[in-house]
């Protein structure tokens, strides 16, 4: 076979190239340059095309991985959109933010010793090809169907959901409490790993495509959940998880100690040009300080890479694991400390010091225990090993938990876990209102935007399901 | 007719009789002169007594298969005997019927004399009366005495005094009657072996040399006949059947015909025109032609019979139905060419092996099948008398008497007029034949389909853009199909190759829809006939189809002038629109879509309705039926095109109408070549694959096919297609489509049984499955999603990889994980969760629906039999160094010696140093050695180093195919092993050219049991119905082991329809050999092994219950070793460094025998487990046991039934065991070598030189293996000096002569050989040559038999005449001098020297990628007969070569006195620009001398 494929044993494995890492402190625009189309050929090329395909099956979304590179490789880009696109409702954003090196690059068969197929730049470059060459059109549905339904959060699983609900021809609303839609994807990642046009031409499309958007609308405050039962045939609760996990330790009000989140979403208005005050004020922004960021995932990777462009004097990441245990993507830290990120591994705060404002971190040495039955070494303090580094801006990134919703709601009668996700029948995503459904972070607790994705796809067959039988039962 | 079936068990269990073979040993005596003699009878009974080893015996040891002789009816003989009864004999001829009668039931005897006396009467002829035809029942054995009928004959008086010829006719009408009446009147047992005033014919079920004993008329002076035909027969079953035996009423017949069921089929309708034209008012009694129930050559032999008793004469009717291969023959006579022509446009060609010796009475013929895949030698003698049979040497003759020797080529015959007393030699008759009718006349002007006026122009394509799209899904087509099959099929003019075998769910048990053809899988050739090489040996297939043949077989005279001939049955969507306007008027174009709405029988409605408008129109004139299942919309669904087609034809055939019309077949759904097989074998005579074109314009439109234009895309998808039916044809052996058309060449795998019978009649269907209502469902399913749905998507595919939300894969990834953690850190636990998410996946396999019933009470797990033991049972099956990796390949050896458990070494040698132990103790040497159809470093040394060998016949990947390794893959040190030339491509053909037949396995196994005395004997088979039988012949041929390998096993590259459609799964295969032997009383001879997806502890207790004692683990034991299912063997890419000789990719492998150990181990101890749950304590006590099991689920709801029961049948009683008890091998007789090694004692205890000197005969074969086998384990096969030890021989010494011969041995024969001189040769000299005494010229004679020199590795041969068909096939390094040869000879030959001074047949060279071949071209023919596709053909032309061949001359003459070789050599000025010299393409560049002393003349590169 004239094969095109299966190059990996001659072609060697290439990333986009990326911006020298002081040119990148400059501005908050993305790291790596675009694939030149030989170049993405080429590394699509390096695809095995197996039998049994670990890429696509540890994809939360099953992407026809294989495929989609076969057709890149082979120069059908547009094929190769369609392909992505049937099973990714944005694979421009998942080629960016993935953490492929979990996903489906880590699972690549010929990783081994050849360093996998750039699965997600490939992606990537796919999904804004037709971006650019406007293979990309707003969806027009074969059938308009009277049914309306109603999603909360305008995140990555409540606009996938949006998406399939308006392909089958749902009148489709969707509320959010922030003024611009994306939720995470526009206020949470930052710029440098994710531009902003990216998700506003995905969000511009869905508008264009006849979805209501509903900003600055608050549900509890604008309206309650019953009022928009009473409104839509079905409800989605996409609202994801924004509760900031917090730090139990002496000192940690202080002032200046901020939540992660919060200095994001900061940052990232900022860079629409918005006015925010307590950035203006100084108190959300890094120039001239010493950062310390406690937390080891990948929203402490965006807050210390942020910070470094913000113009801080120095930064450090304080993590309790190591490098090999962190939960962040590699490619993250590594990225980081390109940039002039210090990482102190091993370390867990003790303290936080100073007066009203915060200007020191106490922290003491720690060492990985005896592994648990899952495997894990659990970390544990190293006696007498404590010691200070200084700090003017203290930043927790230590993961979120879901908010009170039935209180936030006004909806009691909604019925959520100990943890406060909401409970839904795992087979229907239906939570114990009839026709409330629940998709995402909310349900499964904070994770990543492919999971999101796959959920809200996963909630909109549900959906069309329940509201096909309605009609049945209405006719 | 076949009134002893009661005796034979019907179909029970899946055994049916239907699946049976035969095959043997065959020939004839006649005298030249065509007077009567005592000799001819003496002859032909002694040439009886030197075929036993053709034949077989039954179980009891006494009861043959059968055998018997047909001769002239001496006239006189029966005079005196009428006259001794007090009856004046009238004039005219006497003629003689030879009845089995039923001999306990008196009563049924007399009613059948009565019915033989009243039609005899009602033709208005007179009876002498009835004679008890002596016997003796001394010789017989227990069951053919227990089944002996009462033998009489009757003697009738030719008192019309009508001409002879009416009087055979209406004795033939008589017969017919006959057995009509008997079939009437429900007696059983009662069947007329001949009625003839010509001949009659004794046979019956003894061996062949008991044959004058059993019948004392044979041995009356006063017997005499101027022809015998005899035969022995050696069948697949041992019931007794006295009527089977042969010789039939007009021919024996040695080897199988594989069309027949077309054949028989088609002879349907061709018989109601045909009677009515030869047989006027009596047109109804011949009818059917072919009696139900007959075998293959009984049907043979039935219209052989009808078309001489029709006025055609013998030699006519074997051209009519088993021609020679001449479409692609351009050197053949013009009147030769249009004499075939004519019989091809009104009889398909019986295909298939077959020697066959046949009379009219008149003529005595013997004849071969067009690829002359049977031997027949004949010799004249100078004493009047033609003697031909399967071997030289049946009837000895002193060589001073003989005049002639010869040896028949592929398609030729002999004829004997005996009236004119003539001899015909083959080309001769051939002359006569043509030249006896205008025949030319009668085929000229044949138009090509070029020649329309509609063809002009560019490929059409009708569909485009979402109507496109949704067309492919309503046809159930995917993404994968398009970028998987189809676009391989464009690029490179082939089919798509795929790796790994088959783990997808059986299409009964899928989920998915899958469409009609998956439920077809396809036919294969294993033991009793071989398949073709559709690759090597393509000049004798054709996918030639005719539109209007002759109406009937008989029709002579009518012009076929602007007949319609084309080259293949594919259609593109240009041939065939065409085709409708080229009919015109006689054209009927015919819907085959059904309304959604329709309700639950709007597809049977269908069907009906285009049977209906069929037949109107073929009544009404319109000879050209064109179905198509174009007219698809929102509210019309396909009706799927292998139905209507199957049915139709079914429906034409039945109602006589089928040859007058053609049946052409458009189909969306059709887009591999095993969907136009499916069609075309369900009668269809074109296809056309219009929407796989439309995706091929859509592609190319796109720019996928690079520079192609679109009709180039067509021409090549086309091409892929006829090579892809080709190779279908081919693996069950048919060479011409108009044969395989209309066969249902195909086993059912869950079709449901009524369904079958309507629509495919013939077609085995074992467990049923789903049915005309399941049909429709699933249909109006996949129509729904193309119409109903929103999206117009192609859906994503997953039948050859997975992808989620498709298709169920064994091979789970996250379950390949599980089991490589498993036995990398040695956790059980793991390995539990492992095979317990593997028995939750939804079924897949047959077994999954099957339980055991557990015991009420368990043993204790400490009770049962140990892991050790178990573990001895397990095997990896073979697979080759070559395709694995050196490290993956010792890592498996390595650990199946650790545990006592077994590995095949698989095919392509094994190096030398892992035959003893390395330092550490690991013990790399593969117990069990393969010996496959490329024979690669199979050298006597080789196959001395084990326990057991293998004999791969088939493989469970792609049965009936060759395998090919390509160059990449060859490096020095696989080339090293295989004796071939590093980075030149190996190709394994498809046969082992050393079994064509169930005889010629015999001989294998004998002959291996020769050269290595300790070795076991396994033969390795694919599941496929009808495999019961088989191994039924394989364990008389004296097997030990028998292996039944599922479908879906393999590593490797195979086309992925092979993968897919060929072979069943070995629960079925298994149950089959199991119940089959039982019933047999064999099963106690074999051990049965089974390999083909086993897993897990629960795969081999339902393998043991189903009558497994062993078992193969071959995927499973490459994942313990790292293998993940990559799927892309063939790339040499393995990313795990298991299948790749790369030597980067190499370093990655990490597996390590501690892994596949564990992976034994953890099988092993859930085996136990399951045993103690069912309260066994030893694996041994449940083999067999199918009542341990039960059915938990049916299947799917839409199945109209799916019945594993004929899996669970027991045949034999309730606690017959069902297990091997042979301590030691079965054993097989001693030949001369037992002789010879005591004779030799000197040489082995005192390595003294010694000559030795025997006579010798055609019984005794294999000479000189066994001693080889002495002198390499003695002195290892290099240890003695050449020629040390002589061994002169005199007389035609038997098959195998000198086979796998090593260093130190050297053979001298003075007579001839038979088939096989040199097979394996390893260093060893032979040496044949006529006696002394001998008159005739050495040069024109034949000497040695086919297959000469098969996989020699080293050594030497002489031999002072010609050598038979397929000459030095796979010789990799012997030199040898010969004075002519047949056809295929030097095939495949990868090393070598090949001196052939004389002529050679058709297709030298094919194949041929090493070695060198000179030969010596007196008439200026060889360039017609060369396959060049891999060879350069050049004229002497370097002092170098020249001096090298005049050596090997120099040394012929030395060693055989050749006066042929001593002429050219005084001569050889004037001979030497005769020569050519033949060296591959690829060699060119690697020879250590080049062709030519002229620089220019060597081509660059090949």
């Amino acid at each position: 076979m004239a094969e095109k494929l299966l190059k990996f044993v001659s072609v060697e494995q290439q990333m986009p190239v990326k911006r020298a890492a002081q040119k990148r402190l400059d501005d908050f625009n993305e790291v790596y340059a675009e694939f030149d189309h030989e170049g993405a050929a080429e590394q699509a090329s390096r695809c095995s095309q197996c039998g049994v395909p670990f890429c696509h099956i540890h994809c939360p979304l099953g992407n026809n991985i294989p495929d989609w590179l076969r057709l890149t490789a082979e120069g059908r880009l547009e094929d190769a959109y369609e392909m992505a696109t049937s099973t990714n409702n944005m694979p421009e954003i998942c080629g960016r933010i993935c953490p492929q090196d979990r996903l489906c690059e880590g699972n690549c068969v010929i990783e081994k010793d050849f360093n996998s197929v750039t699965i997600g730049s490939v992606e990537k470059y796919i999904a804004d090809t037709a971006w650019d060459k406007g293979w990309v059109k707003p969806i027009t549905p074969l059938v308009e169907q009277e049914q309306s339904v109603g999603i909360i959060g305008a995140g990555p699983a409540g606009l996938a959901a949006a998406e399939e609900l308006r392909k089958a021809g749902f009148q489709v609303h969707i509320y959010d409490r922030h003024d611009r839609a994306g939720g995470l994807l526009v206020y949470g990642i930052p710029g440098f790993k994710l531009e902003k046009d990216v998700v506003g031409r995905r969000t511009g499309r869905l508008e264009q495509s006849g979805i209501t958007f509903h900003l600055d609308f608050e549900i509890g405050r604008d309206a309650s959940l019953a009022d928009l039962r009473e409104k839509h045939d079905a409800i989605l609760v996409a609202t994801g998880v924004y509760r900031a996990r917090g730090l139990k330790v002496p000192g940690v009000g202080l002032s200046n100690i901020h939540e992660a989140l919060d200095y994001l979403i900061a940052s990232n208005k900022k860079s629409f040009g918005d006015s925010v005050p307590e950035f203006e004020n100084g108190n959300l922004d890094a120039e001239g300080k010493d950062i310390v960021v406690i937390g080891g995932g990948d929203t402490a990777m965006d807050c210390v890479r942020t910070a470094v462009r913000q113009g801080a004097k120095s930064v450090k990441c304080v993590y309790r694991r190591d490098r090999d245990n962190m939960p962040g993507s590699v490619r993250e830290v590594q990225n980081a400390e390109e940039e002039g990120v210090e990482f102190v591994w091993l370390s867990g705060p003790e303290a936080f010091v100073g007066d009203d404002k915060v200007e020191a971190v106490r922290a003491y040495k720690m060492r990985l225990g005896a592994p648990d039955s899952t495997g894990r070494q659990a970390p544990e303090p190293v006696p007498g090993s404590t010691y200070t580094m200084g700090c003017d801006l203290a930043i927790l990134a230590l993961g979120f938990e879901p908010e009170d919703l039935p209180a936030l709601f006004g909806a009691p009668e909604l019925r959520v876990t100990r943890w406060g996700t909401v409970t839904v029948d795992h087979q229907s995503m239906m939570s114990n209102l009839k026709g409330v459904f629940a998709a995402g972070d909310i349900v499964r607790g904070a994770s990543l935007v492919v999971w999101a994705i796959r959920d809200g796809r996963d909630a909109a067959e549900s959906i069309k399901k329940f509201l096909k039988e309605q009609k049945a039962v209405a006719a | 007719m076949n009134s002893f079936n009661e005796h034979v068990p019907g179909p029970i269990g899946l055994y049916n009789p239907a699946d049976e073979h035969s095959s043997c040993g065959v020939g004839l005596v006649a005298a030249l002169d065509g007077r009567p003699s005592r000799e001819v009878v003496l002859r032909g009974i002694e040439a009886l007594k030197a075929i036993w080893h053709r034949g077989a015996v039954d179980a009891d040891g006494k009861t043959g298969d059968g055998a018997g002789i047909l001769l002239e009816i001496p006239q006189e003989f029966f005079r005196e005997h009428i006259k001794a009864t007090g009856h004046e004999p009238s004039k005219g001829r006497i003629a003689v019927g030879m009845a089995f009668l039923p001999r306990v039931d008196l009563s049924a005897q007399e009613t059948c004399r009565t019915i033989v006396e009243t039609e005899i009467l009602n033709f208005g002829y007179t009876i002498y009366g009835w004679r008890q035809v002596p016997v003796d029942v001394s010789v017989i054995g227990e069951k053919a005495e227990a089944t002996r009928p009462e033998i009489e004959q009757i003697m009738i008086a030719n008192s019309k005094g009508v001409d002879d010829e009416t009087f055979e006719r209406e004795l033939y009408i008589i017969r017919r009657r006959i057995e009509a009446g008997v079939i009437a009147s429900q007696v059983g047992d009662f069947y007329m072996c001949s009625l003839s005033s010509r001949s009659v014919i004794y046979k019956g079920l003894f061996l062949a040399e008991q044959l004058s004993i059993f019948y004392p008329d044979l041995l009356d002076d006063s017997y005499v006949s101027s022809y015998a035909i005899y035969h022995q027969r050696y069948s697949t079953n041992t019931f007794p059947q006295w009527w089977l035996a042969q010789p039939f009423r007009m021919l024996a017949h040695n080897g199988e015909i594989n069309t027949i069921r077309g054949n028989v089929n088609w002879m349907k309708s061709h018989q109601i025109r045909m009677a009515s034209i030869a047989f006027g008012d009596n047109s109804e009694d011949i009818k059917p032609v072919v009696p139900k129930g007959a075998s293959d050559s009984a049907a043979l032999d039935a219209v052989f019979e009808v078309m001489v008793r029709s006025g055609r004469d013998a030699p006519m009717v074997k051209t009519m139905l088993v021609p020679e291969a001449w479409s692609n023959k351009t050197s053949m006579p013009q009147a030769h060419r249009d004499m075939y022509a004519y019989t091809n446009s009104v009889m398909e060609p019986w295909d298939g092996p077959a020697a066959l010796a046949a009379t009219d009475g008149r003529w005595i013929i013997a004849g071969l099948d067009r690829n002359g895949l049977r031997p027949m030698r004949y010799t004249v003698t100078n004493d009047g008398f033609l003697i031909v049979g399967s071997e030289s040497g049946m009837v000895v003759v002193d060589e001073e008497d003989v005049r002639e020797k010869g040896a028949l080529g592929p398609g030729q015959m002999v004829a004997l007029d005996l009236h004119e007393g003539r001899f015909y030699h083959g080309n001769e008759i051939k002359d006569k034949l043509s030249a006896a009718q205008p025949f030319g006349e009668w085929v000229t002007d044949l138009s090509s389909i070029e020649e329309l006026p509609d063809y002009k122009g560019e490929e059409l394509a009708s569909y485009k853009g979402d109507d496109l799209r949704r067309r492919q899904i309503a046809a159930g087509l995917s993404h994968e199909d398009l970028e998987l099959i189809l676009q391989p099929q464009v690029m490179t003019a082939k089919e798509a190759i795929g790796s790994m075998g088959d783990d997808t769910p059986l299409a009964v048990l899928s989920a998915q829809y899958r469409n009609l053809s998956h439920y077809f899988r396809q036919n294969f050739s294993q033991v009793t006939n071989p398949p073709i090489d559709s690759l090597r040996e393509h000049r004798v297939m054709s996918l030639k189809t005719r539109f209007g043949n002759f109406a009937n077989v008989l029709d002579e005279g009518h012009t076929q002038a602007g007949a319609l001939v084309l080259d293949s049955p594919v259609l593109s969507n240009r041939e065939w629109q065409a085709l409708v306007k080229h009919f015109d008027d006689a054209a009927e174009v015919i819907d085959c879509t059904f309304e959604v709405s329709g309700g639950a029988s709007a597809l049977r409605d269908a069907l009906n309705r285009i049977r209906r408008e069929a037949e109107d129109a073929v009544r009404e004139g319109r000879g050209h039926l064109f179905l198509t299942d174009q007219n698809i919309s929102s509210e019309r669904a396909p009706v799927p095109m292998i139905l209507a087609t199957g049915g139709l034809h079914t429906h034409l055939i039945e109602n006589g109408l089928r040859t007058f019309t053609s049946l052409n077949v458009r189909s969306a759904e059709c887009l591999d070549p095993h969907y136009f097989a499916v069609l075309i074998g369900a009668g269809a005579t074109t296809v056309n694959a219009y929407l796989a074109q439309d995706a091929i314009a859509d592609r190319q439109a796109k720019g996928l096919f690079g520079d192609f234009n679109f009709t180039e895309c067509i021409v090549r998808a086309c091409e892929a297609i006829d090579q892809g039916l080709l190779k279908i044809l081919s693996k069950m052996g048919i060479s011409v489509i108009s044969s395989y058309r209309g066969g249902n060449n195909f086993e059912a795998l869950g079709l449901s049984r009524a369904l079958v019978a309507e629509f495919f009649p013939g077609m085995p269907t074992k467990i049923s499955g789903i049915g005309l209502a399941g049909i429709q469902q699933k249909v109006l399913e996949q129509h729904g999603k193309a119409f109903f749905d929103g999206t117009c998507s192609l859906p994503i595919g997953g039948l050859y990889r997975y992808r989620r939300g498709s298709e169920v894969h064994a091979h789970d990834g996250q379950l390949i994980h599980l089991l490589q953690s498993a036995v990398g850190s040695d956790n059980y636990a793991k390995y539990l969760t492992y095979s317990r998410g593997l028995h939750n996946l939804p079924p897949v396999n047959l077994r999954d629906l099957l339980d055991f019933r557990r015991a009420e009470e368990g043993v204790p797990l400490e009770g049962v039999e140990s892991i050790t033991q178990l573990r001895k049972r397990f095997i990896t099956p073979g697979m080759s160094l070559g395709a694995l990796s050196k490290e993956a390949h010792e890592t498996l050896a390595i650990a199946m010696n650790r545990i006592g458990a077994k590995s095949v070494s698989g095919e392509g040698g094994e190096d030398k140093s892992r035959y003893t132990p390395y330092e550490n103790g690991d013990n790399a040497n593969s117990p069990i050695k393969q010996v496959a159809s490329g024979r690669f470093g199979v050298t006597a040394e080789y196959l001395n180093a084990c326990e057991e060998l293998e004999i791969k016949v088939a493989q469970g990947a792609k049965p009936g195919e060759g395998g090919q390794l390509p160059g990449f893959k060859v490096t020095d040190m696989i080339a090293k092993l295989r004796h071939s030339t590093p980075g030149v491509t190996l190709i394994s053909p498809p046969p082992h050219h050393d079994i064509y037949s169930i005889e010629d396995l015999a001989q294998l196994i004998y002959d291996l049991k020769q050269i290595n005395p300790r070795a076991k004997v396994c033969v390795k088979l694919v599941s496929s119905a009808g495999i019961g039988t088989i191994a039924a012949g394989v364990a008389k041929a004296h097997a030990d082991v028998i292996l039944i390998s599922g479908h879906n096993g393999g590593t490797g590259a195979s086309p992925q329809t092979s993968i897919k459609y060929a072979g069943t799964p070995w629960e079925i295969g298994l149950a089959e050999v199991n119940q089959v032997l039982t019933l047999n009383g064999l099963r106690h001879r074999v051990t049965l092994r089974t390999d083909g997806g086993i897993r897990t502890g629960r795969d081999v207790v339902i393998a043991a219950m189903l009558g497994a004692e062993e078992f193969g683990v071959g995927t499973a034991s490459l994942v313990a070793m790292g293998c993940i299912m990559v799927r892309q063997c063939h790339s040499n890419t393995c990313p795990v460094g298991i299948c790749t000789q790369d030597e980067a990719l190499r370093k990655k492998f990490d597996g390590s025998a501690e892994k596949v150990v564990n992976l034994f181990s953890f099988i092993a101890e859930e085996t136990r487990e399951i045993l103690a749950e069912l309260g066994v304590k030893r694996l041994e006590d449940i083999i067999g046991r199918t009542e341990l099991l039960h059915q938990v689920s049916r299947g799917a709801d839409h199945l109209d039934d799916l019945d594993l029961n004929p899996l669970l049948v027991q045949v034999g009683g309730r606690g017959q065991k069902h297990i091997c008890t042979m301590e030691e091998r079965n054993p097989v007789p001693d030949t001369l070598d037992a002789q010879m090694i005591d004779d030799a004692q000197a040489v082995f205890s005192k390595g003294e030189k010694m000559q030795l000197t025997y006579s010798v005969q055609n019984t005794l074969r294999a000479i000189g293996t066994r001693f080889s086998s002495e002198i390499t384990r003695t002195f290892g096969m290099t240890g003695l000096k050449p020629d040390h030890v002589t061994v002169r021989l005199r007389g035609a010494a038997g098959q195998s002569l000198g086979a796998f011969a090593v260093q130190g041995l050297k053979l001298e024969v003075a007579g001839d050989a038979n088939d096989y001189v040199g097979k394996g040769l390893s260093g060893g000299t032979i040496v044949v040559r006529p006696s002394n005494r001998a008159s005739f010229n050495s040069q024109d004679n034949t000497i040695i038999g086919n297959t000469v020199l098969y996989g020699a590795t080293s050594g030497k041969l002489f031999a002072a005449g010609k050598a038979g068909e397929r000459f030095a096939v796979r010789n990799s390094g012997a030199t040898v001098v010969v004075e002519g040869c047949g056809a295929n000879g030097c095939e495949y030959m990868t090393g070598g020297t090949a001196v052939i001074l004389g002529g050679v047949g058709d297709n030298f060279g094919a194949g041929m990628t090493g070695g060198m071949a000179f030969i010596y071209d007196a008439d200026g023919s060889f360039e017609e007969h060369v396959n060049n596709e891999s060879v350069l053909v050049s004229r002497l032309d370097s002092a170098y070569w020249e001096e090298a061949l005049l050596k090997h001359i120099e040394e012929h003459v030395a060693e055989t006195h050749s006066r042929w070789g001593m002429t050219i050599m005084l001569n050889w000025e004037a001979k030497r620009s005769q020569f050519w010299q033949v060296v591959p393409k690829e060699m060119i560049n690697r020879l250590e001398h080049p062709i030519s002393d002229k620089a220019e003349n060597i081509p660059l590169s090949a």
